[in-house]
């Protein structure tokens, strides 16, 4: 009986680790057939985005049209008309900033355009394009509190969303100004938005342009700004040749305004 | 071995990053083991009364136990989290609770109902002719229960009991969503900024096995037992 049982055990824990392995060999697979991801995109006549759903001006799933508005769709139906020649072939899937690189790793994104910080870490993990917008951190707090600055919220709660570069930045900022800060992890910018409300965080930090969405009559933004966070659209790491495709495009509408146009349509500037 | 190679989401050099950060994942999981022994104790406590409560014979005890039970067995563990976390704060600044607080509270609450069931159906399962022959002995109600009844219903109520606590630890994982530094909050806020995600979450998963697979274990053990004592 008991021998069983052992033999059991091993058997099942041998077809775990056979499972890991082979996920792990179909992944190589697909890197080593890069060359054409290229070519699968333009054939397939439609591209697979993440975006933000819950980001006013940069991605936002209107509820009231049931459709991606944005900056960053906007950028999304461009490049979809570059590669398919319509801006009508996106696929668009929204994404959380926990969701956007496993689903990229996955196959389910061809590429994420969702305020993705590029940073030298996650170079490491996933293609960057050349910086399409520029934008600082902030601080959102409620008006009653009388916050002035950075350092005048020593010692006070802030809410970060998960998986957001902001917790490093503002860790950074508050050792130049030696400040201390403790920190609430939630997991979207709404939670944060209630949390603040509900006063479980005294400011809701993140980029600017993302706090300007959930301004309302209780609240601000702080005019202190920091540690600029440059956004890239964000490809597997395997898919070069995209990459670069992507690239000379992000800077080719740089040059010419196309981006100019799109962020006075979003009011980004 | 080319999984080791690559630099997908396998590779070898995300494992060892996660082993050189080993504290943060010590620390949570202590946290996790602390959540669960809290809210165990508060489960036990409230389980062991409401499920006392729902087996005596009176109708308005019985009626308060009902809607605890039913009430907590027929909501989310999650809307629970939220509205303790965000809604109550709103009512009055009075009510306003550490996460660690609420943790405890609410996965206390949510499983002292689960084992309120338990205690109600194992005193239930004992025949009804081990209470006449008790009380034709002379025996009260109270000593009824103490040397007939509940040696008898403990027996029958320890392996779902002990799913329960492993049902239990699992659900404190829902501390993650309020921002509790518990075991899956550990592997989704590490991994989220080296996006080493694959191993933070296999390693997750590994700490609750190894919390859960003993009890789980011993849940079956002791039903084997009841078999043997119960069949001759």
């Amino acid at each position: 009986m008991k021998k069983t049982k052992k033999l059991l055990g091993a058997l099942s824990l041998a077809l775990l680790l056979g499972l890991i392995v082979g996920c792990g060999g179909s992944e190589d697979k697909k890197t080593t057939a890069s060359g054409t991801d290229l070519q699968k995109i333009k054939d397939a006549g439609v591209i697979k985005v993440g975006v933000k759903e819950d980001v006013p001006n940069f991605g936002y799933m209107n509820p009231d049209t049931n459709k991606n508005e944005g900056m960053e769709p906007d950028i999304a139906r461009l490049i979809a008309k570059e590669l398919t020649g319509s801006e009508d072939n996106v696929e668009f899937v929204g994404v959380t900033a926990k969701t956007r690189g496993p689903l990229l790793d996955n196959g389910e994104l061809d590429m994420v355009i969702a305020t993705f910080t590029i940073t030298d870490e996650r170079k490491e993990t996933y293609n960057f394009t050349t910086p399409y917008y520029k934008d600082e951190v902030g601080f959102l707090v409620r008006k009653d509190d009388k916050f002035t600055d950075t350092a005048s919220l020593d010692g006070k709660t802030i809410g970060v969303v998960q998986s957001a570069t902001t917790k490093e930045a503002i860790e950074k900022q508050a050792k130049e100004l030696g400040v201390t800060f403790k920190y609430q992890e939630l997991g979207s910018y709404p939670e944060l938005k209630t949390a603040l409300t509900s006063k479980r965080i005294d400011a809701f930090s993140v980029d600017k342009s993302i706090l300007t969405g959930y301004v309302d009559d209780s609240t601000e933004i702080l005019k202190d700004g920091f540690s600029p966070q440059e956004y890239g659209i964000t490809t597997k790491k395997a898919n070069t040749e995209l990459n670069e495709q992507l690239n000379k495009s992000i800077e080719k509408w740089k040059q010419d305004g196309t981006l100019d146009k799109i962020y006075k349509t979003w009011n980004l500037d | 071995m080319f999984i080791i190679a690559n630099a997908g989401p396998f590779a070898l050099y995300r494992w060892e990053a996660l082993f050189k950060d080993w504290r943060l994942f010590a620390d949570a999981f202590l946290y996790t083991i602390l959540l669960a022994i809290g809210s165990l104790i508060v489960a036990m406590l409230l389980g062991i009364f409401f499920g006392s409560l729902s087996t005596m014979h009176n109708k308005l005890l019985n009626l308060i136990s009902r809607i605890y039970v039913e009430f907590f067995q027929n909501t989310p563990l999650l809307i629970q989290f939220i509205v303790v976390y965000y809604g109550f704060p709103l009512i009055s600044p009075m009510l306003t609770f550490s996460t660690t607080t609420i943790a405890i509270i609410c996965v206390g609450l949510y499983h002292g109902a689960y084992i309120s069931e338990v205690v109600r159906s194992g005193i239930g399962a004992v025949p009804k002719g081990q209470f006449e022959a008790a009380y034709s002995q002379g025996f009260s109600y109270g000593k009824t229960m103490r040397y007939v009844v509940l040696p008898q219903a403990w027996r029958i109520m320890l392996p779902p009991l002990t799913n329960q606590i492993v049902n239990l630890i699992k659900n404190t994982s829902t501390v993650a969503i309020i921002s509790g530094a518990d075991v899956m909050f550990t592997a989704n806020s590490w991994s989220s900024i080296n996006l080493n995600y694959i191993p933070a979450f296999a390693v997750a998963g590994f700490l609750y096995f190894i919390l859960c697979f003993p009890l789980a274990n011993f849940a079956r053990k002791l039903e084997e037992n009841n078999k043997k004592a119960y069949t001759r």
